[in-house]
């Protein structure tokens, strides 16, 4: 073995080309551009105007002395005429700062707290952020919503008259009255008894829930007991939890809480948001969508855009929440569209529905709740198309006429997260603070810090050299993540993203343990220093690639199904796999190959074994 | 000698994971976890006060007036505040409304005694339903186990069933035995935790296929030897990274349970125990798995050969 020539290692499958140093290069020049942003910690600053225009500035040496008799820490003080601007080291500081202030100044002028971001103009200008920490590291924006349950329960009272009516119509019975008493009941009058019972079975059949009275042969009242008007409610505040869930999701915002709060509240407390009224309106949205078959008179009337009044059938061919997907798109003329995907029951509803229809049109109707001035909730309903069935449709079609691009994204996403039955209004809105508090972060950091301090000495205390080369691995691991965290739009740090910020420390130190191990092995069996290497990475890949392959595996099914901060630890995981098999095979072997075959063999010998 | 002496250590090992497991379910069983507000679901209680207040000295003063755990958050400068309680106590007893936020009242007198010019204005207190839903219980149960189904999957083509079952039994033992703990310590099990049961998930996985690879290797390339032999060399030959990987994720986890305290107490307690069992278990279990099942030394050069034949024939 020892015998190949000593330039084994410049052979040309050996050698690291330029293309692959170009890679690196760029790479880390990317990454660590992206992760710059994260080390310009906040200002904390205290902004300080005069209530009148007479006052004038307080002096700079004035707010000095203030702080400094109180014993109190200032960082800068920049006075001009408008005001003046003071900067502290952190926030307990400026905490003590406002408080001393507002006491000696806060009768004649303004003080206002504010965070100002330290990160410097280019970077800004290059579109780079910070990374996005979660609720239990930064806290966020809270909003409680009221769930308008009894405005749901009215709608399917109506919804169930018009299903008797429908059902009437569709069987032809004739002398029918059927009536809303109380917001509650429908009082259905039929004077013909088998004719009664026959609709009522009908009912039944479609309404398992609800009760029936017969006051007589011919009269029918329906309503929900008790028991079933609650579980109806139930099902309104999971349908509303769950849409929630759903929309806050497509917003990107993965690890929201979102819970039931009270009888008919929801509580959404959404870390990150620093703007809520990014978020207002996709939360505060109520919208569904229906598909109505055109009839010739009778049901529920709309009114098109072009002012045109049409009546459709009142029971729709299926709602909302049969739709599985949206997206938005184009037609081949650009026009913009919506690319509908249904679940197995609407597909079956359309199916069977289209087959019978071709030629016929059919509606589509988008409706929304809204508050009028008064604050009183209404439904708004927009016909968006009445388009002729060209041939069978199945699962998959699109809704077009739509105004603009813009709307059909907000469509698609309404549609993504799910219909909502019951009108939603924010009642609360508010700023939050952490869980975990600024000294706890601070701990958590120190700690990790400390872990990873650790484990950098270790290797080079047992590796040496090599230990160094897996030092700048693992730290360039760390930048790439960081880098890729800070990019992500939806990706928000949360503890659990710590769990899997020290499992991936954690694989990446494994990554090059084993390919080292791998070469000590090699070299014991005495192979020269070149081989050793190159066998060593080549060994090593295949195992380093089936685990890394495995936790990615691991990482996309819990990203996929999982939610919330199952989902926040499976992108840190899952980005953190991809970056160490980046560092820790890539990059530490160009770095391996640097080291040991421009210099003599026997002394790196001495050096790694 | 030695290759029986770490065959027997291999063995009494997988009894010992056995028992471990036993052990867990049954704590499990008898004392339950202690289900964190997250998954229970419980009171919540806003106030605010006319100055703003340190954090921690919040939670002191309610830590005197408050029975059982409970949750801080504060807002608007920490002059808004909200406390969560869970509907049980630790000792098994209901909460309710009433006497959930009946300490509002006294801590009132003590803040007041504390700093006189402090007054404290109740705002709202209702109870909430659990962060997580029946729906997304059934969900994250459905991905765990399509995780598993998968890693199965794939993990029996790359090796043999034998090895794929090995290594998700070891997982299990692992999970089975940090939830154990939780029962037996009593430390809350909430989100942050179900978090580091995946990170154990993980790490699990990587130990066990890194022994797997190498028996596997080993099997390729062996001349006569039996497979408690083989098996045995192979884990000899990974322990030294074995060690070192889980001793300086160790050493992380460790500091962080050290210096980060309370709050992430829980999450270091799981990943740390998750970890140790972790490498026990790649070790005892999903190596020793596949011997006890009746994998057979030649599996692999068997296989070989009938692929070199094939291509030969063809």
């Amino acid at each position: 073995m020892k015998t190949y020539p000593k330039n084994y290692g410049y052979s040309a499958s050996n050698r690291t080309s330029k293309w692959q140093y170009l890679i690196i290069a760029v790479a880390l020049i990317f990454m660590a551009l992206s992760a710059l942003p994260n080390f310009f910690p906040k200002k904390q600053r205290l902004l300080i105007h005069s209530n009148g225009a007479e006052k004038a500035a307080i002096q700079a040496s004035e707010l000095y002395t203030q702080l400094a008799d109180a014993n109190l820490p200032v960082n800068a003080i920049n006075s001009t005429e408008q005001g003046s601007e003071l900067y502290f080291a952190n926030l307990s500081d400026a905490k003590k700062a406002y408080e001393r202030l507002v006491q000696v100044y806060g009768d004649e002028y303004t003080i206002m707290k504010s965070e100002k971001s330290g990160i410097p103009q280019w970077l800004v200008e290059l579109g780079l952020e910070p990374i996005k920490l979660g609720l239990d590291l930064r806290g966020g924006v809270l909003f409680i919503l009221d769930v308008d349950g009894d405005k749901a329960f009215s709608d399917r009272i109506v919804h169930i008259r018009d299903s008797v009516k429908s059902i009437t119509r569709d069987n032809k019975i004739r002398d029918v009255n059927v009536a809303i008493a109380n917001k509650e009941q429908v009082v259905v009058n039929i004077y013909q008894p088998q004719n009664l019972q026959k609709v009522a079975a009908e009912i039944q059949n479609r309404f398992p829930l609800l009760s029936m009275f017969y006051e007589s042969d011919t009269q029918l009242k329906l309503f929900y007991a008790a028991a079933a008007k609650n579980s109806f409610h139930q099902e309104i505040m999971s349908q509303s939890l769950s849409t929630m869930r759903g929309r806050i999701e497509e917003l990107g915002i993965t690890e929201a809480v979102v819970q039931r709060q009270g009888r008919d509240r929801i509580r959404i407390e959404l870390p990150g948001a620093s703007n809520p009224d990014d978020v207002r309106p996709i939360i505060g949205a109520t919208a569904s969508l229906q598909f109505f078959q055109l009839q010739e008179r009778g049901g529920k009337y709309f009114k098109t855009e072009s002012g045109e009044s049409i009546a459709v059938s009142p029971v729709p061919i299926f709602s909302g929440k049969h739709i599985k997907n949206a997206k938005a798109g184009r037609d081949e003329m650009g026009m913009p569209l919506v690319h509908l995907t249904l679940d197995a029951i609407g597909g079956d509803k359309m199916l069977r529905f289209s087959a019978r229809n071709i030629g016929k049109p059919m509606v589509t109707v988008f409706s929304e709740y809204y508050q009028n001035t008064s604050g009183e909730t209404l439904k708004k309903e927009k016909v968006i198309s009445v388009a002729t069935i060209q041939a069978q449709l199945g699962s998959r079609f699109s809704i077009t006429h739509l105004s603009s691009p813009e709307k059909a994204q907000e469509l698609a996403l309404l549609l993504r997260a799910g219909s909502l039955d019951a009108p939603i209004t924010i009642a609360k809105e508010r700023t939050i603070n952490a869980t975990l508090g600024e000294k706890n972060i601070e701990n958590g950091m120190a700690a990790l810090t400390l872990g990873i301090g650790v484990t950098l000495l270790f290797m080079i205390a047992w590796y040496r050299q090599l230990g160094v080369i897996a030092n700048v691995a693992l730290s360039f691991n760390l930048l790439c993540l960081l880098g890729l965290m800070s990019l992500l739009p939806g990706a928000v740090l949360t503890l659990p993203g710590i769990a899997g910020f020290v499992l991936t420390v954690g694989m990446a130190v494994d990554t090059n343990v084993l390919i080292f191990e791998r070469i000590k092995e090699e070299l014991k069996r005495g192979r020269a220093v070149s081989i050793a290497v190159e066998q060593g990475y080549k060994n090593a890949f295949a195992t380093i690639l089936d685990a890394n392959i495995t936790t990615l595996l691991t990482a996309l099914i819990l990203y996929a199904i999982g939610y919330g901060p199952v989902k926040g630890f499976a992108i840190t995981l899952g980005l953190g796999v991809l970056t160490s098999m980046f560092t820790g095979v890539f990059i530490s072997k160009v770095l391996t190959r640097l080291f040991y075959t421009n210099s003599n063999s026997r002394r790196e010998k001495g050096v790694m074994a | 000698m030695l290759n029986d002496k770490l065959s027997k250590l291999r063995f009494m090992g997988l009894f010992l994971t056995l028992f471990l497991v036993l052990i867990s379910t049954g704590t499990m069983l008898v004392r339950g976890l202690n289900l964190g507000i997250d998954f229970t679901g419980g009171f919540i209680t806003e106030f605010s006060t006319s100055q703003s207040i340190e954090p921690s000295k919040m939670e002191q003063a309610l830590q005197a007036h408050i029975v059982g755990k409970f949750e801080l958050t504060s807002a608007e400068d920490s002059t808004n505040w909200t406390v969560r309680q869970p509907e049980l106590l630790s000792d098994g007893t209901k909460n309710d409304l009433l006497t959930s936020n009946a300490w509002l009242k006294n801590l009132q007198e003590s803040v007041l005694v504390e700093k006189s010019n402090i007054t404290i204005i109740p705002l709202d207190s209702d109870y909430i339903g659990t962060q997580i839903g029946q729906e997304l219980i059934e969900q994250g149960g459905l991905a765990m186990l399509t995780a598993l189904i998968m890693i199965l999957v794939y993990l029996s083509m790359r090796f043999e069933w034998r090895f794929a079952l090995g290594s998700v039994l070891a997982l299990f033992h692992d999970i089975v035995v940090v939830i154990g703990i939780f029962a037996w310590t009593q430390l809350e099990f909430n989100l942050t935790v179900l978090a580091s049961m995946l990170a154990i998930i993980g790490y699990s996985l990587n130990d066990s296929i890194i022994v797997a690879d190498r028996i596997r290797e080993s099997m390729k390339l062996n001349q006569g030897e039996s497979l408690s032999h083989v098996i045995n060399a192979a884990i000899r030959s990974t322990l030294t990274r074995t060690l070192i990987t889980s001793g300086t994720t160790l050493a992380t986890i460790g500091s962080l349970w050290w210096l980060a305290g309370a709050p992430l107490e829980g999450f270091s307690v799981a990943l740390f125990f998750g970890i140790f069992v972790g490498t026990l278990s790649s070790i005892c279990i999903s190596a020793t798995f596949p011997e006890l099942t009746g994998l057979k030394v030649d599996y692999y050069q068997i296989k070989e050969q009938e692929a070199r034949e094939l291509q030969e024939s063809i």
